[in-house]
């Protein structure tokens, strides 16, 4: 997927700006505000119905305007034009338009363009708590698969339905009906059991690409790896899981299975649930484990070890939904060179110069950063000047090696 | 933009509050109601206000109706052995549009959902289950006839999801068939065109041939 151009109308600190972009590299330059990341947001949001940055839509609405837009001209590998326009109005709220139609649902609008965005946040995913590597995952299956996407949204329904049933019933301490309870439990487990499948068959098929891409950026040749354990052994035992794993026969996950899981676990946290009133087990509490050897990322690697791993996630990303997807993602690449050390901007770069790669847009400070590694690759160059006033650099780049 | 007259302002903030009509149309709702003659916005304010007087609901399936027990119920043409239940008495006006069902119909009044503070105890459940019990409290001329099907219309979110295996769960002892609206591909609609999740859905619920 290729995006040919966009405009921005009241959107952060862009009045009304409008960006052709070539096919392939593209780098945005200017001083800090200017409103670089600004851009890329609106394309976040064009191919995701929401920021990166804010889950709320006011914020990106520019000082005392009345509304903000975003008017994009994709166009797919088969070379048709795609328009698509986002529109919101306080009070109103957010309208996305795809080929002049409005969507339903915004949910239709995720997948059709895939996108993967490099941020100094990616750091987060390697140190801070779980639910920022749910989040990865949720967007990354959803962009591959409309049906996960579905059961994600039906598990936060029945989630939250499910913890107000626990609230009431905690503030009554009664528990009249045992059959609501249990309806509600069925219902998260319908859902959750699909969510778990289907994220144990991502870590499995994702393994190989994050390999391939530490390889690519990272010097030292230790193996990065994932693992997924959506439930406690506890309850493994229960089900003789572990047994047949230790015999060497290989588990095989399957609905029928996961949801038995489920139900056993549920069972055993009922008590708690009870006391505090939230539901304790189920996908929305799940983690990944990421290790490099045999040691926990999290808590043993080294400040450069968790930059390269953040950015093998994020490069691994790009190649799965690749391989998954007709279109090649669009890569959005924030501010990530500003603190990179010259060897791995150049690795990287060899990488967005690579026929692997589609369309890149890249934002940095000063054009140098990127400039002095080029080695050969033309890169389109368009400076962003404070207030959001959009030009094309004069010089267009195209170093001889 | 305000109307001069306050009167004409009330009557928009009337007609906004209804589901779907923004203020906009609320305004344009109001000037049509000024151009109108006087004995037909009577007719429409007379038929407001019977709607609160004359209409009941039925004692049997609680379906609106101005006689009780409703005509559906009455009729000695329909097949009381099947009860189709539903959330809302429009989902039954739209079962009735089909010309395809000959049963009796239950409306519950709603979905189970707690963050909306609705129960089973506000849903007419308890009626259900009397009535396929064969307990009807209610003073009903409906022939006692033993309830054979069970058809669960409700809709297909979380909340009817939920709510259709809790009544599944209660009528089942009775050994009575318990069936669920089947989900998927919409009649006149492409299969290429059909989102994957509720593709997924109609390849879960496929029937033999």
């Amino acid at each position: 997927m290729i995006l040919k151009s966009i405009r921005l109308r009241n959107f952060r600190a862009h009045e009304n700006s409008e960006i052709q972009f070539d096919d392939r590299a593209n780098l945005l330059v200017g001083p800090n505000g200017a409103g670089k990341t600004n851009i890329l947001e609106a394309i976040y949001m064009m191919c995701l119905s929401r920021s990166f940055l804010t889950s709320s839509d006011r914020y990106v609405l520019r000082k005392d305007a009345p509304h903000f837009e975003i008017e994009g001209v994709f166009e797919s590998e088969k070379r048709v034009p795609i328009k698509v326009r986002v529109a919101f109005v306080p009070g109103e709220g957010k309208k996305i338009f795809v080929g002049g139609a409005p969507l339903d649902r915004f949910s239709e609008l995720v997948g059709r363009f895939p996108v993967v965005i490099f941020s100094p946040e990616d750091q987060q995913l390697t140190s801070d708590g779980p639910e920022v590597r749910r989040r990865f995952l949720d967007n990354i299956i959803s962009q591959t698969s409309s049906v996960y996407l579905d059961h994600l949204l039906r598990y936060g329904k029945a989630l939250k339905q499910r913890n107000e049933l626990l609230q009431i019933s905690r503030k009554r301490r009664t528990a009249p009906d045992p059959m609501l309870p249990e309806s509600w439990t069925e219902e998260l487990i319908r859902h959750g059991s699909h969510l778990i499948l289907a994220r144990h068959k991502f870590v499995t098929d994702f393994s190989n690409h994050l390999e391939s891409a530490y390889q690519k950026i990272g010097t030292v040749v230790e193996r990065p790896s994932l693992s997924y354990d959506p439930f406690s052994d506890t309850s493994l035992q229960q089900l003789d899981l572990i047994k047949s794993d230790q015999s060497g026969a290989d588990i095989v996950w399957s609905i029928d299975r996961i949801q038995d899981l489920f139900r056993i676990e549920i069972a055993r946290k009922a008590a708690s649930e009870r006391d505090r009133g939230i539901t304790l087990v189920g996908p929305h509490r799940d983690d990944l484990e990421m290790s490099l050897g045999l040691l926990p990322v999290r808590r043993f690697a080294s400040q450069g070890q968790h930059r390269t791993f953040g950015m093998s996630m994020k490069l691994a990303q790009y190649e799965y939904l690749k391989e998954r997807n007709s279109e090649k993602p669009i890569l959005l690449l924030d501010d990530v060179f500003d603190n990179l050390d010259p060897m791995r901007i150049g690795a990287f770069l060899d990488i967005l110069g690579s026929n692997a790669i589609g369309q890149s847009i890249t934002t940095a400070a000063r054009k140098e950063i990127v400039h002095d590694h080029l080695n050969g690759m033309s890169c389109h160059t368009i400076e962003v000047c404070s207030g959001g006033h959009v030009q094309p650099s004069l010089l267009e780049i195209a170093l001889e090696l | 933009m305000q109307f001069t007259s306050e009167t004409v302002e009330s009557l928009v903030d009337q007609f906004a509050r209804l589901p779907g009509i923004g203020r906009k149309t609320a305004r344009r709702l109001a000037a049509f109601v000024l151009k109108l003659p006087k004995s037909e916005v009577e007719q429409m304010a007379k038929a407001l206000i019977a709607v609160k007087e004359k209409v009941v609901f039925c004692s049997v399936c609680f379906n609106v109706t101005d006689h009780d027990p409703c005509p559906i119920c009455a009729s000695s043409k329909r097949n009381h052995e099947i009860i189709c239940v539903v959330e809302e008495p429009n989902d039954v006006m739209a079962i009735e549009r089909t010309h395809g069902f000959n049963g009796v119909y239950h409306v519950l009044g709603g979905a189970i959902s707690p963050l909306d503070g609705i129960g089973p105890e506000d849903l007419r459940i308890r009626e259900l289950i009397g009535r396929v019990n064969g307990k009807s409290g209610a003073v009903t001329s409906e022939p006692m006839v033993k309830t054979k099907e069970v058809i669960l219309a409700v809709n297909p979110s979380v909340e009817g999801d939920t709510t259709a295996y809790y009544i599944s769960q209660l009528v089942s002892p009775f050994g009575i068939k318990v069936t669920r609206l089947a989900q998927g591909i919409s009649v006149g609609s492409d299969l290429e065109f059909t989102d994957e999740a509720t593709l997924t859905r109609a390849l879960e619920a496929r029937v033999s041939v």
